[in-house]
């Protein structure tokens, strides 16, 4: 099909532009904004994230074909939701601009943010996973039991096995909520360490 | 990525969210936890248990229980649950390493063959090079979570990071606790502790109160209605055992409206 070939640069599939069938490419268009609409249905009553390979074996259509109408729901300024690449796959979320009237709606005051401390183990462990108790106080010059602790209790990281040296230390690794958490794809998706690539995070976020 | 939130508001303009004030200009400027004042030593918590940790700071000259009492005497003023049981932590790991030091040492074992110690500053510089790096990566994932705390995901079935708090914040509950706490205490003139309490007992107590009770049991009858009759640490305990109970999501915490009672309720399986 001619779909595949249009797949590798995928911008706006409703806009093209010099093809040798109008007809055809219409036609086209019209069953992939209802590939779109089928795929936004599951996204609704997943919740969470979906892998593309889940929503090709709902909506029965190619990984391609999935991936190319993910694109057009996530070009649509005006939607009150957005699709969001989170954990290996999409889910369907509110916009941060409309954060204050959903948590009205949900009478939550605050989610509970980590704290310094917490945010700075989990960091290390995220880069450097995995990553034993002793690597972290290391690193950081100090205890983080407590901190170890209350992230495993948040799930955000796991006992991933034990490295091989004296003593068997436990081994740490992130989890998948901590992907959902910070709203990454995977962990490739972790801003650069140094300098500049922290600096471009905060000035894209802020 | 995330898209971006132009024009928005920064998160840290929330009242609610305390400690995360920052100014963009200067990111790694975040307010410490929470600041100390000892002698030879002014600076945040966190620090003082690092330099402690590092031989830098004589523990021993340092009256931690002054610490601990200056800490509750803030936390009656305003508390941040999450700060405040990070310092609770920080102040017992001072207490732990200083009665260490105290205690007469065994002789130390033979010394590391290979400690040359002539390259110990290089290493010294490249631990905090590196401990520097993470703490701007610890930055750059506080950002994330701000903007992510800002995107909802429909309610699913699975969400094992939430406790089961409706119209019910932390803060709410510990606030409740406290007021009963206050009663108690006005309701009795000394207080003899007969017998120990557990907390797992307490557990089963609540459970089966919630399990007769399907509408909820409101918090305040969770506790005697005669507070003179029970300990402090009867209420105390009752109080863990509640919030064991919520972080194993054997119950939830639901209420209607700001003046509502809050209410306990079993969690169907």
């Amino acid at each position: 099909m001619s779909l595949d070939q249009a797949a590798p640069g995928v911008e706006a599939p409703s806009a093209v532009q010099g093809s040798p069938d109008p007809a055809a490419e219409h036609a086209q268009d019209a069953s992939l904004r209802e590939l779109a609409r089928k795929i936004e249905s599951v996204l609704f009553v997943a919740g969470g994230p979906v892998t593309v390979s889940r929503l090709a074996n709902a909506v029965e259509a190619d990984a391609s074909l999935v991936t190319r109408a993910i694109e057009l729901l996530r070009e649509r300024p005006g939607a009150g939701l957005l699709l969001q690449a989170v954990a290996g796959g999409y889910q369907l979320a509110t916009r941060p601009e409309c954060a204050e009237p959903v948590r009205r709606y949900l009478q939550t005051e605050h989610a509970e943010s980590l704290t310094k401390g917490a945010l700075e183990v989990l960091a290390i462990i995220a880069y450097r996973q995995p990553a034993t108790r002793g690597d972290i106080e290391q690193i950081r010059g100090t205890r983080s039991d407590w901190h170890i602790e209350r992230l495993l209790e948040r799930q955000l990281i796991r006992d991933v096995g034990r490295r091989q040296t004296v003593g068997r230390p436990v081994l740490f690794g992130t989890t998948e909520l901590f992907l959902r958490y910070f709203g990454l794809g995977d962990l490739s998706d972790l801003p650069p360490m140094g300098d500049r690539g922290v600096q471009a995070l905060l000035d894209s976020v802020r | 990525m995330p898209p971006a939130t132009p024009g928005e508001p920064a998160p840290s303009q929330a009242p609610t969210s305390g400690p995360h004030t920052q100014d963009p200009a200067i990111p790694l400027s975040r307010p410490a936890t929470y600041t100390v004042k000892v002698p030879g030593f002014e600076g945040p918590l966190d620090l003082l248990l690092t330099l402690a940790h590092q031989g830098k700071i004589d523990l021993t000259g340092i009256a931690v229980a002054e610490l601990a009492r200056d800490f509750l005497d803030r936390t009656k003023h305003s508390l941040d649950l999450n700060e405040a049981t990070e310092a609770l932590w920080m102040l017992a790991t001072l207490v732990e390493m200083k009665s260490k030091l105290l205690l007469p040492k065994p002789p130390p074992p033979e010394p590391l063959p290979e400690t040359g110690e002539s390259d110990l500053p290089e290493r010294m510089e490249e631990r905090l090079a590196d401990y520097r790096a993470f703490r701007e990566a610890a930055e750059a994932l506080r950002a994330l979570e701000e903007l992510q705390q800002r995107i909802f995901v429909r309610a699913a079935e699975d969400r094992p990071s939430e406790l089961l708090l409706e119209g019910v914040t932390l803060d709410d509950l510990f606030r409740a606790f406290q007021d009963v706490l206050a009663r108690a205490r006005r309701s009795k003139a000394a207080e003899v502790v007969d017998e120990p309490v557990r907390v797992a007992d307490r557990m089963a107590a609540i459970l089966a109160a919630v399990a007769r009770t399907p509408d909820g049991v409101a918090f305040r009858d969770l506790f005697p209605a005669a507070l003179a009759r029970v300990t402090t640490v009867f209420i105390v305990a009752t109080f863990v055992a509640l919030l064991e109970l919520i972080k194993e999501r054997q119950v939830r915490v639901h209420q209607a409206s700001a003046l509502a009672p809050i209410l306990i309720m079993a969690v169907r399986a």
